[in-house]
């Protein structure tokens, strides 16, 4: 019962910092949106800012599993961009206009800090950086926020582990020869 | 590639009238293109559980039938075992359709046969505790365990629904060797197979054409027997006057479910009568769309999901969860050990497991994250798939449309569903536990591994249980145009029509005004094989049972 009682009231909170909180991010979105790169490109690729974004996001998520070697790890990465351009162009319009918001306010400093917490710009951050970043997104009490990094959670574990390199680490044998 | 038989690619081959879309590389080419406007005695929209069994008793009976799909005709040819072409071309939204506040994700078909095609097989008639309870709560007087006995019988005979004799996989044995040491009852799933190879990749269509899905059992039936089949076609809207669908407005779709061109309908089908069967969610969206009478604001309200919440346990020895039969065993103990409109129940049950729906599904990231995936071959995972829709506080969720008209449903978490959630995770931590885990990791972003059931139960027990925070998903979408006694009550009567449109049927999931409480694909061949010998009747037909 307590345990019931005090969950009501958490949910209740977090509504209320949802409504707050978006329209927040979303009057510096509205503001900045129209100046900027859209995330995803008219075909549903991933624009360049976005890669940006997705390139230092899959550093972090990614860490441990990503090749440590640096070449190999440029390299795992723009495959992984690409394959990132492959699912997300299959997304229907509605979903692709909502990531190439998000990716768009990403982007920019002034969604960078908002949404994400992180001071340097993408390109510079650590890993270590991303993660917390992430990390404060992922437990936050504004929907939002838990959203966004859900989206960027899933599509970089999906596409990563899509490719058939990636399986011998995994121990997983792939396709069964019919 | 596989090199077996296709039966669809030889139906095509043999002429079959499919239009629409194309199939890429594929030797016999592209489909005619789209008529402007075709007549037929019924238009059915979906390819579907419920549009196939509808297709395949319509024919038999003389009928003339048109099916429209949204998604692409894909067959065994296409079928390679591999995510990262499967969700895209054969899933709602690329497997990742998700309910308005992202916090459920839903895994429906959008292809030719719809979830059928895709589906774990698992095969179980509607439980008598649901059907008593929609003859109490809504006035279905005839849907009882014996009046449908028949209708499930002939379903199970055509196809092929039948007790499992394989030893189950060890992912799923896991659960019953847990469930046993705790004295909680498991049993065996039937499945709808045929000369099944056992290979678990299910999910991503069958690539030996042994799962007796809508694709290679009833659509080739009813393809065979002449009936037109357009594909990457969205069923648009109806045009209604007088109580009655005039015509339905299709049009092209891109694979991503864009329109091909927005500017004008494509294809105006003229039936005697129309039988809608797009599955929860789109059924409800088609007739919004098409501003059908709702006096009693019933349409696309009561949409169920079965939220299902998983927990991971790391095993000593192999397990291997990507192989073999998916799903095998089950467990009704927390469905049947409790009043149905008291706490909501669940079902247990273990999914099969591939690269990309664990990554996704699996919550952290860096090296906690590395860490569990380095370990695949021995990870084991249970769901619990909630029981919502049988009491007020797990009233479902609503379809509405968004404004290029597709379909979004808001489906609330509620405390009373999220404290199943947490006795669900519960349950599952403790028969992991009991079955041998090393490690168990309840799908939670505050969760990390415990290798203590006593660890375990404490940190689940003072977890805020919230939507975004606990990993939710669906694979089972109903409701929206429940069937009910009264017109107040529902969309639909109890024999399929909808109450305000006289030619207007519908026979899929999202008649049903509660959840199943069981994987539903046998619920709807069985109550939509009984709808369409009714409505075969009523158009003048002489009915053939299905089996």
């Amino acid at each position: 019962m307590f345990v019931c009682e005090n969950m009501r009231s958490m949910q209740r909170r977090s509504w209320l910092k949802l409504s707050v909180g978006a329209a927040a991010v979303l009057a510096v979105a509205g503001g900045a949106i129209a100046l900027v790169e859209p995330g995803l490109t008219k075909d549903g690729a991933l624009g360049s800012a976005a890669q940006r974004v997705f390139s230092a996001v899959s550093r972090a998520v990614l860490e441990g599993s990503l090749p440590q070697e640096a070449t190999a790890q440029d390299k795992a990465i723009t495959g992984l961009l690409s394959r990132v351009s492959d699912l997300t162009a299959m997304l229907p319009p509605h979903a692709q206009d909502e990531l190439s918001q998000l990716l768009a306010l990403l982007a920019i400093s002034a969604g960078r800090w908002g949404l994400a917490g992180l001071s340097s710009d993408w390109s510079a951050a650590s890993a270590a950086e991303v993660q917390a970043a992430l990390q404060g997104m992922r437990t936050s009490s504004l929907a939002l926020k838990r959203q966004a990094y859900a989206a960027l959670h899933d599509i970089t574990g999906a596409a990563y582990f899509s490719d058939p390199s990636t399986w011998v680490q995994l121990g997983y044998p792939g396709p069964s020869k019919i | 590639m596989s090199s077996l038989q296709d039966p669809i690619r030889d139906g095509i081959a043999k002429g079959w009238k499919i239009y629409g879309g194309t199939i890429k590389n594929s030797p016999v080419g592209t489909h005619k293109p789209l008529p402007a406007s075709l007549t037929c005695d019924v238009a059915i929209i979906g390819s579907g559980a419920g549009a196939g069994i509808t297709a395949e008793l319509l024919v038999k009976a003389g009928l003339s039938v048109v099916i429209i799909e949204e998604g692409p005709l894909k067959s065994s040819t296409d079928f390679n075992q591999r995510e990262s072409e499967a969700y895209p071309s054969l899933y709602q939204e690329s497997a990742a359709r998700k309910t308005a506040d992202k916090a459920i994700n839903i895994l429906q078909g959008r292809c030719v046969g719809g979830s059928t095609t895709v589906n774990w097989t698992s095969s179980f008639r509607t439980p008598a505790s649901t059907l008593q309870f929609w003859q109490e709560q809504f006035g279905l007087k005839d849907y009882s365990v014996d009046t449908l006995a028949p209708y499930f019988q002939q379903a199970e005979t055509r196809l092929n629904i039948a007790p499992w004799l394989t030893p189950p996989n060890e992912n799923n044995d896991l659960l019953r060797r847990g469930a046993a040491k705790l004295g909680i009852p498991a049993a065996a799933i039937l499945r709808n197979v045929k000369g099944c190879w056992n290979l678990g990749s299910c999910g991503m269509g069958c690539p030996t054409n042994a799962k007796q899905s809508m694709l290679v059992t009833t659509l080739p039936m009813a393809l065979d027997a002449g009936a037109q089949l357009l594909v990457e076609t969205r069923a648009q809207r109806f045009e209604l006057a007088n109580g009655q669908v005039q015509a339905l407005h299709c049009i092209p779709v891109k694979p991503n479910s864009g329109p091909v061109n927005h500017a004008q309908v494509a294809t105006k089908i003229i039936a005697k009568h129309y039988v809608l069967a797009a599955g929860a969610i789109n059924s409800p969206a088609v007739l919004l769309r098409s501003q059908a009478p709702d006096p009693h604001s019933m349409l696309g309200q009561r949409t169920f999901l079965h939220p299902v919440v998983l927990s991971a346990g790391i095993m000593e020895q192999k397990v291997q969860a990507w192989t073999g039969a998916p799903q095998t065993i089950y467990s009704d103990h927390f469905l049947e050990t409790q009043a149905i409109d008291g706490p909501i129940g669940y079902k247990l049950e273990a999914p099969p497991l591939h690269p990309v729906i664990l990554s996704s599904t699996l919550h952290g990231m860096g090296k906690e994250h590395a860490t569990i995936m380095g370990q695949f071959p021995h990870t084991h995972v249970l769901l619990a798939l909630l029981r919502d829709g049988f009491h007020p506080q797990a009233a479902g969720g609503k379809v509405s449309l968004r404004s290029d008209g597709s379909p979004s449903l808001d489906y609330p978490l509620t405390p009373y569903v999220m404290d199943g959630a947490r006795r669900a995770l519960l349950s599952m931590m403790e028969i992991q536990f009991a079955a041998g885990a090393q490690q168990v990791l309840p799908l939670h972003e505050m969760a990390t591994p415990y290798t203590a059931w006593t660890q375990a139960k404490a940190a689940v027990e003072a977890m805020p249980m919230e939507p975004l925070l606990t990993k939710i998903a669906s694979a089972h979408v109903m409701g929206g145009c429940a069937i009910a006694g009264s017109e107040k009550q529902g969309v639909t009567r109890p024999d399929g029509v909808h109450w305000q449109i006289d030619n207007l049927s519908i026979h899929d999931g999202s008649i049903f005004p509660t959840s199943i409480g069981a994987n539903p694909q046998l619920s709807i061949y069985g109550i939509v094989n009984r709808l369409t010998q009714g409505l075969v009747t009523r158009l003048g037909g002489k009915v053939q049972a299905l089996a």
